[in-house]
């Protein structure tokens, strides 16, 4: 359908054919087929904008946070088990208690009332 | 109008779509060098730059060559590849109007200025495609620009031929509005 009116305005429609032209260089056509062929063939990366390559990226980075988490975890579980072994360590080597029969031995009250000691003082 | 292979030429590029099919990328060569002008026409109808057509273009063709197995070659390769091409473009203006809500929004309201074009009437005409709508100025462009009719309007853009034809209306009427003073002066 042709609105008569509007056909008549060449002028508008020329500048619009004007402002829409496609190039008409040959050797640009070559280029951009060249261009075409070439980002088909590597699958699309390269010009789609900073968000194509941040997906590339994505999923290398994914694998090293990965492994970065691992690593850490296991880091801190073995600084805590190095805690806890210097821990008892410590705890075991500051007060190692004397044995029943020697706490006995240096008191002076019966071998009854020496045990009910020890046993209460610790 | 929408294909660029009528009679003996559209045999010759079923058999060529089919060896695509089956992994000729010579075939597929031909098939961009036979396009690549069409399909620029239609994405550069819907972005706002010739930079972005071109990329369009390239996203186009690279989904096409993806879908190419799913293509059926008793159907018009032409219409298949061209509403591919939209897509391509639309999918990339939506992602520009993003990136431009995130930077400069003042920038959004010149993006025809192009120092190398001269004339009044051009340079109101670019401020004028500024107040369709991105589907207003695709319309237009492909009906008066490359001469599609509204029903391959239709099928390119996916919406209905008689929105097209609504769309043509209204964008005329508001062109024609905007440049009323500068065409009567002429």
């Amino acid at each position: 359908m042709i609105d008569d009116r509007w056909s008549r305005e060449n002028d508008v429609t020329d500048a619009l054919r004007a402002h829409y032209a496609p190039p008409s260089d040959e050797r640009y056509w070559d280029a951009l087929e060249a261009r075409i062929l070439a980002h088909v063939a590597r699958g699309g990366t390269g010009s789609e904008g900073w968000w194509s390559a941040l997906a590339e990226m994505a999923r290398p980075a994914l694998a090293a946070a990965a492994i970065l988490v691992l690593v850490a975890g296991a880091a801190v579980v073995h600084t805590r088990q190095l805690e806890a072994r210097n821990a008892y360590a410590s705890v075991i080597s500051a007060a190692v208690p004397p044995s029943v029969e020697s706490s006995a031995r240096l008191s002076s009250t019966p071998d009854g009332d020496a045990t009910v000691n020890y046993i209460l003082s610790h | 109008m929408l294909a660029p292979v009528d009679g003996d030429g559209a045999a010759t590029e079923r058999a060529i779509v089919v060896a695509a099919q089956r992994g000729s990328d010579d075939a597929f060569a031909a098939l961009v060098r036979l396009h690549q002008r069409r399909a620029y026409s239609v994405v550069r109808a819907i972005v706002l730059s010739h930079e972005d057509a071109e990329d369009a273009v390239q996203e186009g063709f690279l989904h096409a060559h993806r879908a190419l197995d799913r293509f059926r070659p008793d159907q018009p390769f032409g219409a298949w590849l061209y509403r591919i091409m939209a897509n391509a473009a639309l999918d990339l203006v939506r992602r520009r109007k993003v990136r431009d809500a995130d930077e400069l929004p003042e920038n959004v309201a010149i993006p025809f200025r192009d120092p190398a074009e001269s004339g009044e009437l051009r340079e109101r005409l670019q401020e004028a495609l500024t107040h369709l709508t991105d589907r207003q100025r695709a319309v237009i462009v492909l009906h008066d620009v490359e001469g599609f009719t509204h029903g391959e309007i239709g099928r390119t853009l996916g919406i209905p031929e008689g929105t097209a034809r609504s769309d043509l209306h209204h964008a005329r009427a508001t062109l024609r509005r905007l440049l009323q003073n500068i065409r009567s002066n002429s």
